[in-house]
């Protein structure tokens, strides 16, 4: 328990992955399902943020204000930078991607003039 | 209690998380959805400035927050579908539940040998880590880690990533754009004609026009103090991108389009990846490796380290470049139908 207390970041982590997962399976919305995927996304992002804070840690910008020194004397100060700059990039993929599904939405709309899966099948069985 | 976890402000925050997640799934209105997602997006980017993640929170409070939401936003007003109709599987429903609660359960189960939330010891902190917090300055000047790690030590990652944001472009053109002479032929009856103009209104206009300049002026220094300060090519050219989307917004798309034309734009889009990959392919010729800054030091000013401190800039502006241009072309794609005649 005291455990769970500790890392309760990961907690919500895998909660927000099994609220997207089943927004992308149960949903039968197609926005739905792409509100889905970006929240799966977060969840992500948010376990790599996470692996990477550092307790009682400044942010990675190395200034003469925040009293570093250089070189820095303590690494365990700065917040890992490596983590960050790998979901920053993935932040504005997935926006990308995201513009990539709603254009797909957009299309089956315009043939099917619904966002509704079962009307969809049922259109394309006719 | 000493294991409490250190940010108690942030368990706050993760539980109102949860909360707007499950609100923008649940509630029928898809406009609210889309708008509540936004509001996720925020408490998401709020999160992770606590935790000392300033370049990923100011990358979130412009991509998550700002142009996401409208982009979920001009599809459903080119579609008109804005209320998701009431639908029966409750049955199907609950058994996905079980399901992804079952996943949930094996994922959480390896929770006790993860390392503890801001242990710095951890193999995640302990091992690369720290070579670029230490050696950032010696090497290229660059007090920002984070800007330095993206374009300058890990370069080719952000070099495929922004080709990523191109061929998404490119897709959602492939996807969407419609021929013009095919339109005239007479193609499928054109989308719902939308019910409201908004630049109708003289307050959007006069405020959107009052608050551009400062806007571009803004990302512009963000993309030139990203060396410095959070921000960098990315941030910038996503609020470079938004600063005309409000203007297509607040106007139309076809003053937007007036200045820039649909070649213009995509000519943009390309030329951002291309001077990125043409920085990397002149430190080639200078002898060096492939995006090996340090070589150009006989063309820019400055001794070797300088030199990568300015090889980082180029790199960042053909970046903010890339995003900009895709941003605007995809926000007119989806908010026209492909048409780019007239649209949100």
């Amino acid at each position: 328990m005291e455990k769970l207390i500790a890392n309760f970041n990961y907690v919500i982590v895998v909660i927000l992955m099994m609220i997207g997962l089943w927004s992308m399976l149960a949903q039968k919305n197609l926005i739905k399902k792409c509100i889905g995927m970006a929240i799966f996304q977060t969840g992500i992002i948010l376990f790599f943020i996470s692996i990477g804070a550092k307790d009682n840690a400044l942010i990675p910008i190395l200034t003469e204000a925040a009293n570093h020194t250089y070189p820095v004397s303590d690494v365990s100060k700065v917040a890992n930078p490596l983590t960050q700059i790998l979901m920053l990039t993935a932040i504005v993929v997935g926006v990308a991607t995201l513009g990539v599904a709603l254009a797909l939405a957009q299309k089956i709309y315009q043939q099917h003039s619904s966002f509704d899966e079962d009307e969809i099948l049922e259109n394309e069985r006719k | 209690m000493s294991t409490l976890p250190i940010w108690q402000f942030d368990v706050l925050l993760l539980i109102l998380v949860v909360l707007f997640a499950v609100v923008a799934l649940s509630i029928r209105n898809l406009m609210g959805a889309a708008v509540v997602f936004g509001a996720y997006s925020f408490m998401m980017c709020l999160i992770w400035a606590g935790m000392g993640a300033v370049d990923v929170a100011f990358t979130e409070a412009a991509v998550g927050a700002g142009v996401s939401t409208v982009f979920v936003v001009s599809t459903l007003y080119n579609t008109g579908a804005t209320v998701q109709p009431r639908t029966g599987g409750l049955a199907f429903k609950l058994f996905i539940g079980v399901v992804v609660t079952i996943a949930g359960a094996f994922l959480l189960s390896a929770l006790p040998d993860f390392p503890e939330w801001g242990a710095s010891d951890s193999p995640v902190n302990a091992k690369v880590a720290p070579y670029y917090i230490l050696n950032t300055i010696a090497d290229s000047h660059v007090p920002n880690v984070v800007t330095s790690v993206l374009a300058d030590y890990r370069g080719f990652d952000t070099l495929l990533e922004t080709t990523v944001v191109f061929i998404a472009c490119i897709a959602i053109y492939s996807i969407l754009r419609v021929d013009k002479a095919k339109l005239e032929a007479g193609e499928p009856a054109a989308a719902p004609v939308p019910r409201y103009d908004p630049g109708d209104s003289l307050i959007v206009r006069q405020a959107s026009r009052f608050m551009v300049p400062f806007m571009q002026l803004f990302a512009l220094y963000v993309i030139a103090h990203g060396h410095y300060s959070p921000g960098g090519g990315f941030q910038g050219g996503v609020i470079l991108g938004a600063s005309l989307i409000l203007l297509a917004i607040s106007f139309d798309l076809k003053s937007l389009l007036r200045q820039w034309s649909e070649k213009t734009l995509m000519l943009l889009v390309a030329a951002g990846v291309f001077l990125y990959a043409a920085v990397g392919l002149a430190c080639m010729f200078m002898g060096g490796n492939y995006l090996d800054y340090g070589f150009l030091d006989s063309i820019l000013p400055g001794e070797q380290d300088m030199a990568r401190s300015h090889g980082i800039l180029l790199v960042e502006i053909g970046v903010g470049i890339t995003v900009m241009f895709s941003m605007i072309a995809i926000h007119i794609n989806l908010a026209s139908n492909g048409r780019f005649d007239r649209g949100l």
